[in-house]
């Protein structure tokens, strides 16, 4: 494997928190408010991750995610219970790829819902798939510094004369 | 005496008034259509199909994007989970061969005898394993499992 000794892995302790255990249904139902809800945070993690490609670089924000996700799915269990399973029930069951467009009126109700009780509205018609904008604080990654050879062929000096072309243009077949 | 004995012969002769005509006439099949409204039957009934397969056209790439925009709203959460997974993983990996190969001199992990895979980049840097090095350690059921979605895909 290419991971060497030297290859820094966080300890188990480090990686070890409590997960999402939750089913596929599920996490559809409630993902357009989820996203809403952890929209900074969520932002904040694929940020990192896009920019420094590393996953060691970016377990507490992945774990402020996993944070950020369980405390939405607890305050949905102790709001809207019973029409977030209704929801997600339907979902499960209308189509072999939890397709929303079966499911509008059970939707509509937990939407209500969650307006009322968490005043979290359903974010707009392809919310998600917008580019975002995100504002942070962590320094951008610097850029990889430009090879130097040490046995380049050294460039014409600054100044050098430039003479035009003693027998005119070189440019693909009008030579020759 | 053989004329008195002659029985009177009978000619085959046509029925009187002749025969029937004989039916060689092409009796066609009752035609419903005649070409012009054939023509324009097809070219109404596709101009019907487009416009209803316009009308699904659009309500599938909504619901594409709505679909996507879920899976892109849950997306973060599942990649912290699976990142942090995956690292536990690459350690347990990372023991697995340290115990394997522990009697070989010489032999360093992560590399073949000390010669590293990728020599000009840092030590530290972050480099993916391939699939076969990720599951080398595995189970040939667990192999097996995860090769038929990701190298036939």
């Amino acid at each position: 494997m290419v991971v060497t000794a030297d290859v820094y892995l966080p300890e188990d302790s480090e990686l070890t928190v409590q997960e999402v255990n939750l089913s596929g249904s599920t996490l559809y139902a409630g993902s357009f408010h989820l996203g809403k809800y952890c929209e900074t945070i969520n932002n904040e993690y694929m940020l990192c991750r896009q920019e420094e490609n590393d996953p060691r670089k970016c377990i507490n924000e992945g774990k402020a995610v996993t944070a950020c996700t369980l405390e939405f799915f607890r305050k949905v269990k102790k709001t809207c219970l019973a029409e977030f399973n209704q929801y997600s029930n339907c979902l499960d069951k209308s189509s072999g790829d939890y397709a929303f467009r079966h499911c509008r009126k059970t939707q509509g109700v937990f939407d209500q819902c969650m307006l009322e009780k968490l005043n979290l509205p359903r974010p707009g018609f392809g919310y998600f798939c917008e580019a975002r904008v995100h504002d942070t604080k962590r320094p951008k990654p610097l850029p990889e510094p430009k090879a130097v050879y040490p046995d380049a062929t050294p460039a014409l000096p600054e100044d050098a004369e430039k003479k035009p072309p003693r027998l005119g243009s070189r440019f693909y077949w009008m030579t020759e | 005496m053989a004329e008195a004995f002659q029985v009177a012969k009978k000619q085959d002769l046509p029925p009187p008034g002749g025969y029937k005509p004989i039916p060689f006439k092409r009796i066609p099949a009752k035609s419903y259509f005649s070409g012009y409204t054939m023509f324009a039957g097809f070219i109404g009934m596709t101009i019907g199909s487009i416009y209803l397969y316009n009308i699904t056209y659009k309500r599938i790439l909504k619901d594409e994007i709505e679909m996507r925009s879920a899976k892109m709203a849950i997306y973060p959460a599942l990649l912290a989970e699976r990142d942090r997974e995956y690292l536990k993983q690459l350690r347990r990996n990372r023991d697995a061969e340290a115990e394997l190969m522990r009697d070989v001199p010489g032999w360093e992990v992560g590399t073949y005898y000390g010669e590293r895979v990728y020599k000009l980049i840092p030590p530290d840097q972050w480099v993916e394993p391939i699939f076969q090095e990720y599951y080398a350690h595995s189970d040939i059921k667990e192999w097996n499992k995860r090769a038929n979605i990701k190298l036939l895909s």
